[in-house]
């Protein structure tokens, strides 16, 4: 890696004014664990970078709101969530999602506003959460802004954020009866960066499921809600040929790309027939 | 360069370095080479070092990070001059061949058995699965695990 400056700020309003929303070669660092990467295969070089590790410890906590909200702060490690016992209990999809997310050493480190922010498509936290309906708090010079997960990504390692923008935390709300579940596929050991990920969720009223949300990541250039899809299991009871049906219409509805992890047309192919899979794992699944 | 003051394997210690290292450069420095680089990506295990009691990757840990910490290095497991219970497992097993993964995985097993005291077959797989041995010797890696986890318990009781 070639030098530069590392810098501590000790507050996020401190953090903030260390930015700077014209230059690229200064960038926040959370676990470090993306951007090193980055930096070591040389498609990154900052001249300074503006570590968050000293900023105001309540931006580390995870904390459940009285309306069953849980509020996870930016600087949360990913160990933190896999650990929690509000997590655990209240979002069973995240907790088990946490274990093939990496390794141990890099969930120590990693934090959720760094595996947010990054904008790589195929991490797992970003179409979970998304799946889930959570929210990001977004903090700037002119203050604090929210808005849906969903619409945080912008293209291939591209957001929304502007480069004084920080995330402070991500809300996540109670499942309330939802059923959800992710499918993490991968083509070579469990914990890899995913060929295609697919999270779901979705109400059961009679039968039939309702308002489902379905998120599709790693097979597409970024993380993607395909509301076609949700169209066709709206109202339908998630019977085999009604999931045959929403695999199809998941397969033409997005555009899948070819990277390490496979083949564009195999992704498509993933694609319908892990939706199928992720609908049925969420009705199997026992949710509080 | 940035001044930094840490403990490293129980010892007080101050030295200047270069925001740009990684963990495991600033401990050759102290002639620890038990971390040792190997993919550089965070996969592999070979550069494991406990940094306040967590398992960290050497090779994605800034330097300038452990200022004011606790380093551990595997080198710290024998330091009463007793092999620990873990190291003398894995040589009682033969879990290793080359040898070049092994402080790794004697590491992550600490780690492992602090956490299950009593791990099953899926707890030590999970846990260690962020751990590459080039030689294949996981089945006596997992053997290891388990012969140190009923003489940890065996020596507690
Ligand atoms: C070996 C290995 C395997 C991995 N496997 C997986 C996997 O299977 N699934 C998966 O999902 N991920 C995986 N990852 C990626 C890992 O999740 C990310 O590296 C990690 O989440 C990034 O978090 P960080 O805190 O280290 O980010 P950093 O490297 O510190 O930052 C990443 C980016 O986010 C920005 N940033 C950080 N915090 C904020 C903030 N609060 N607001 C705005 N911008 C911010 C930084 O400027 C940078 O652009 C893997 C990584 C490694 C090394
Ligand atoms: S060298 Fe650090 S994990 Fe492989
Ligand atoms: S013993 Fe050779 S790499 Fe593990």
């Amino acid at each position: 890696m070639i030098p530069f400056e590392m810098v501590e700020a000790t507050s996020l309003k401190e953090a903030l004014s260390m930015l700077d929303p014209q230059e690229p070669a200064i960038r926040p660092v959370a676990g470090g664990t993306a951007l090193m990467l980055m930096m070591k295969a040389g498609v990154f070089q900052p001249t300074r970078l503006i570590c968050l590790h000293r900023i105001e410890p309540e931006y580390a906590r995870i904390t459940l709101g009285a309306s069953g909200e849980l509020r996870i702060g930016a600087m949360a490690s990913l160990r933190e969530v896999e650990k929690d016992a509000n997590v655990a209990a209240r979002l069973p999809v995240l907790h088990r999602a946490m274990r093939t997310l990496s390794n141990v050493r890099v969930r120590n480190v990693a934090r959720v506003g760094g595996a947010l922010a990054h904008g790589d498509p195929h991490m797992d936290l970003p179409p979970i959460l998304a799946a889930l309906g959570a929210r990001i708090s977004v903090a700037g010079p002119k203050g604090e802004r929210q808005l849906p997960l969903e619409q945080l990504y912008t293209g291939y390692y591209e957001t929304v954020l502007d480069r004084n923008e920080l995330i402070t935390s991500v809300l996540v709300p109670p499942l309330n009866g939802r059923k959800a579940a992710y499918m993490k596929v991968t083509s070579r050991t469990a914990d890899d960066w995913p060929s295609l990920g697919v999270a779901v969720s979705f109400a059961l009223a009679d039968g039939a499921i309702r308002d489902p949300i379905v998120v599709v990541s790693a097979a597409t250039e970024k993380v993607t809600r395909m509301s076609g899809v949700e169209k066709v299991l709206q109202s339908t009871a998630p019977e085999d040929a009604a999931l045959r049906r929403a695999g199809d219409a998941a397969a033409d509805e997005v555009q899948t790309l070819s990277d390490a992890h496979g083949s564009a047309p195999y992704k498509r192919e993933l694609l319908r027939v892990y939706l199928r899979r992720a609908v049925r794992q969420a009705l199997n699944e026992s949710v509080h | 360069m940035t001044a930094i003051s840490f403990t490293l394997n129980g010892r007080p210690v101050s030295t200047d370095i270069e925001p740009h290292r990684n963990l495991v450069e600033l401990l050759q420095r102290f002639d620890l080479f038990g971390s040792r680089e190997s993919c550089g990506q965070g996969l592999c295990g070979c550069c494991t070092v406990l940094v306040d009691d967590k398992a960290v990757s050497g090779c994605l840990y800034f330097a300038v990070w452990v200022d004011g910490k606790r380093v551990a290095t595997v080198e710290h497991l024998d330091a009463d001059g007793r092999l620990s219970p873990v190291q003398q497992a894995f040589i009682d097993t033969g879990a290793f061949q080359c040898g070049f993964c092994t402080p790794g995985f004697i590491l992550m097993a600490h780690q492992l058995l602090k956490e299950h005291p009593n791990p099953s077959d899926d707890d030590i797989r999970h846990y260690l699965s962020g751990n590459l041995c080039r030689c294949g010797a996981y089945p006596e890696i997992i053997e290891a695990v388990k012969l140190a986890a009923k003489a940890t318990s065996k020596a507690a009781a």
